[in-house]
């Protein structure tokens, strides 16, 4: 079993293209740290996420799943954010009835001026799934 | 077959994995609650001790295994496809539709004692077992599937390589090279088929002679029981419609049937008028154009594997019957399915001159 | 208080007669409902336009060949209603059927529909070898009393939802200790208030026995629990669904029978759920052997986060599985809890939307980090 600090998780994060994409750009720039186990998937709305994403993500190994949009009421179509809370909340809720680990779901509203709240986002997560641990599915066969 | 004959064969693959004759191995394995087996691809050799060549019962039909895994490309990966005759021959079939790959992979065979229903080893998987093992001891296939108790192409050797254990001394099998790839396995292990296969071709004709017969009683018996339109609607009256046979079978392999499409889904008007004319129409409508239909379409291809009937949950004779039909339309065109790669599909080559008989017949 | 229909005459035989009557004087040109379909007795769904025929016709008969919202859905999706058809379903037949109008694959033209209190189905593959004829007797012999026959399919004895909610009209059957002597139809909407008329029925007030109803909903509830409690120890975490799902063998029976599964082409069998070569070698990278056909797991789940939000728990997935999985308690389980968290109930209010195409602009706070 790999020992907690000597894992470096890989996590998904669909980023909408308006706001926390840009975000996440801001971070960078800004020359703010934040850690190297994010693997930044841009969408043009968080509403594009289907949950099928986040499934196979989860069975493919990924040890955490972020999916970053923009504030509620800011979003650039106007309502793709809501239909993605609540797509999400019920994905978090299909996790928790199947004993899956819904700790390695996460939402966050990141906007296009907040990389300081991207990079904190970022780190708060990826020290939320050292915590837990490597995703399980990565070695199973029989998926 | 005994435990060790398995243990033989591992040890053959393993052997040829670590001279990197194969890159990986598509063979079954018991899934983990142990109520099963499914096919594993394989690439860590040491997983190969845990597979079983010839499990108790065929969960997906090994064409369908072997073409998601090369449907779309080669790879880069040698694969070794451990499987029976009729997956083998549906591989086959499946190649000659572009729904598989064959460069890469190198098709195994071993001779077939049968499997047994699906149903009746997952609901005790226990007793499944040790019904299984006993039916091999004594060489007794009458808790197999219908389909396999009547099969004359359980050492059909159609692939590239085939593992006869028939007549072979304890704890041996035959190798038996059948295509040049599985001639260039055998050198490079530097194997070869020590002394003659006449032990082996002996026991397999019989086998072969003694099912013939069985199958020719059977198939007579069937015909009269289903034959005519009566007999026919009443064999498939149970039948839901859920077409669980059509997608269990590795050589149906349409995306979207056409028994799926809207080509079969009318307007309220049709169904009312339907209905007015015959006093009631049945709901859903067209069971029996389905069997018909999906016999016309794949029968020249049907492999006799019977998992379609593993999947019908009204255990309907849907092998028994499909396999009657496939041993008469295969016959017409003088095919085998899949006994071969180089034989075209029968649909998609014609002679000029030939079924005159159909023509402006009179009987 | 409601209109209703009372008669002194058996439940099955007043329903009888009275489906006769509508067809004899072409109150309404069809009636979809069970019937015996040949001389051995098997029962499937028909379209019955002769009046003659429906005297082989079961329509509150203990089994579910498919959900008849699938059949309601074909008949109603295309073409144009040109005449009035009366169908005759179970609750959880009328609430996919409903679930399937709010998606667009059929409607309620000219389509009257009527349903019963229900006391459950056999499974089907009882019906294969006709075991269920045997305990037909007990069997309505609980549904009088308003208790749960052993025999049913699981789903059922956890079913809340045993009244129909959008019916035209509900004939009073479970917990109905006069059923036997007499037929008693409630009348819930003017559709079915019409068809009274047009037979110039009488009908009186009486409201259903809410009392009996609550009873029965109280033993079905701790049934439900009971049998969650079980379901729930078999799904911890992603090896608990290795061991349910392993000898799954990807027939997708389950959701060619789901009534809300209404995809052309489903996603689980596009081109997107395929694997290419460098796909399967990328996966060897994590682990040194997969299972073959891929996605068993991706395709359960999957099919879960797009239907569960619609699951009416009919069972029709559970009877057409091969190996047996117990798909249907899973989908209830699961489908319950994604529903409670939006008060949805699937098929209650046709006016309702289905939960993940509307939203309230405040709501779900909890779940933002």
């Amino acid at each position: 079993m790999t020992k907690k600090e000597e894992f470096t998780p890989r996590i998904l994060a669909f980023l909408c293209n308006w706001c926390s994409y840009a975000g996440a750009d801001l971070a960078g720039t800004s020359r703010l740290k934040y850690p190297t186990s994010i693997l930044p998937i841009r969408v043009m709305c968080s509403s594009r996420v289907d949950p099928l994403f986040l499934i196979r993500g989860y069975l493919e190994g990924a040890d955490g799943v972020l999916v970053a949009g923009c504030h509620p009421g800011d979003c650039h179509y106007q309502e793709g954010n809501y239909y993605a809370r609540r797509r999400f909340a019920m994905l978090k809720n299909i996790f928790e009835s199947l004993g899956l680990e819904k700790e390695r779901l996460r939402l966050s509203w990141v906007s296009a001026s907040e990389g300081q709240k991207y990079a904190k986002v970022t780190t708060d997560f990826t020290n939320v799934i050292k915590d837990i641990g490597e995703n399980p599915a990565k070695s199973k066969i029989f998926l | 077959m005994k435990k060790s004959i398995r243990e033989t064969i591992k040890d053959f693959l393993m052997k040829a994995m670590e001279k990197g004759v194969f890159d990986a191995v598509l063979i079954p394995m018991k899934v983990p609650a142990g109520d099963s087996y499914v096919y594993v691809l394989i690439k860590d050799k040491a997983l190969v001790k845990d597979a079983d060549p010839l499990p108790p019962v065929m969960s997906v039909q090994g064409g369908k295994a072997v073409s998601s895994v090369t449907r779309l490309g080669k790879g880069n990966l040698k694969i070794a496809a451990v499987m029976r005759p009729c997956e083998v021959r549906a591989t086959n079939e499946l190649e000659k539709n572009e729904q598989v790959n064959p460069e890469n992979i190198t098709l195994i065979s071993i001779d077939c004692p049968g499997v047994l229903p699906l149903h009746d080893f997952t609901s005790n998987p226990e007793e499944g077992l040790a019904v299984f093992e006993q039916a091999e001891k004594k060489h007794d296939d009458t808790k197999m599937r219908p389909v396999c108790q009547i099969c004359d192409n359980s050492s059909l050797i159609a692939g590239d390589l085939h593992i006869g254990t028939l007549g072979a001394a304890k704890d041996s099998v035959f190798l038996i090279a059948h295509s040049h790839k599985g001639q260039e396995v055998l050198q490079t292990l530097q194997l070869s088929s020590k002394g003659s296969l006449a032990s082996w071709k002996k026991q397999v004709q019989e086998k072969v002679e003694n099912k013939k017969k069985q199958r020719s009683m059977t198939h007579k018996q069937l015909k009269k029981q289903i034959g005519g339109l009566e007999n026919l609607i009443d064999t498939f009256s149970r039948c839901l419609n859920c077409h669980n046979c059509m997608r269990a079978c590795p050589v149906c392999f349409c995306r979207l049937c056409y028994f799926d499409s809207e080509k079969v889904k009318n307007v309220r008007e049709d169904y009312m008028q339907q209905a007015q004319e015959k006093g009631t129409l049945r709901f859903p409508p067209d069971t029996t154009l389905f069997h018909i239909g999906r016999m016309t379409h794949m029968s020249v291809s049907c492999v006799s594997c019977g998992a379609c009937e593993d999947a019908c949950p009204v255990s309907l004779p849907v092998a028994q019957v499909f396999s009657m039909i496939a041993d008469e339309t295969q016959g017409l065109f003088e095919y085998l399915a899949g006994r071969n790669r180089e034989e075209p599909l029968p649909m998609k080559t014609f002679k000029e001159d030939e079924l005159h008989e159909m023509e402006d017949a009179h009987d | 208080m409601t209109k209703a229909l009372v008669r002194k005459t058996s439940t099955e035989q007043g329903l009888l007669t009275f489906l006769q009557d509508l067809l004899k004087n072409k109150v309404v040109s069809g009636v979809f409902s069970l019937k015996v379909i040949n001389k051995d007795g098997d029962i499937a769904y028909a379209l019955i336009t002769n009046p003659d025929d429906l005297k082989d016709a079961r329509p509150f008969y203990p089994l579910m060949p498919e959900n008849a919202g699938l059949h309601l859905s074909r008949f109603t999706l295309k073409g144009t209603a040109k005449q009035p058809v009366l169908a005759v379903v179970k609750p959880c037949e009328l609430r996919g059927f409903v679930e399937l109008i709010k998606r667009e694959q059929g409607n309620l033209d000219k389509l009257i529909t009527i349903s019963a209190t229900c006391g459950g189905v056999f499974p089907i593959k009882m019906a294969v070898s006709k075991d269920h004829e045997k305990h037909l007797s007990k069997y309505w012999e609980s549904v009088k009393k308003g208790e749960i026959h052993p025999e049913i399919r699981s789903v059922c004895k956890a079913c809340e939802n045993f009244e129909p909610y959008t019916a035209d009209i509900t004939v009073d059957l479970l917990g109905n200790s006069k059923s036997d002597a007499q037929l008693c139809m409630y009348f819930n909407t003017n559709k079915g208030k019409e068809l009274a008329t047009a037979l110039k029925t009488t009908l009186v007030e009486k409201d259903s026995d809410k009392k009996t109803l609550d009873a029965i909903r109280k033993k079905r509830t701790a049934e439900k629990q009971r049998l969650f409690a079980d379901i729930q120890k078999q799904l911890n975490g992603i090896d608990g669904l290795v061991n349910i799902f392993g000898r799954c063998i990807g027939c997708h029976g389950c959701s060619k029978v789901c009534p809300i599964c209404y995809c052309r082409l489903c996603e689980f069998e596009s081109p997107e759920a395929e694997y290419n070569p460098a796909h399967f070698e990328s996966e060897f990278k994590k682990k040194g052997a997969m299972k073959v056909p891929p996605g068993t797991l991706y395709y359960q789940l999957g099919r879960l986060s797009h239907i569960g939000i619609s699951c009416v728990a009919c069972g029709q997935c559970e009877d057409v599985c091969p190996v047996d999985i117990p798909v249907a308690m899973i989908f209830k389980y699961v489908g319950e809890s994604i529903q409670t968290m939006f008060e949805y109930v699937p098929g209650k209010n046709r006016d309702e939307k289905i939960p993940l195409i509307t939203f309230n602009k405040e709501e779900f706070a909890e779940i933002e980090e």
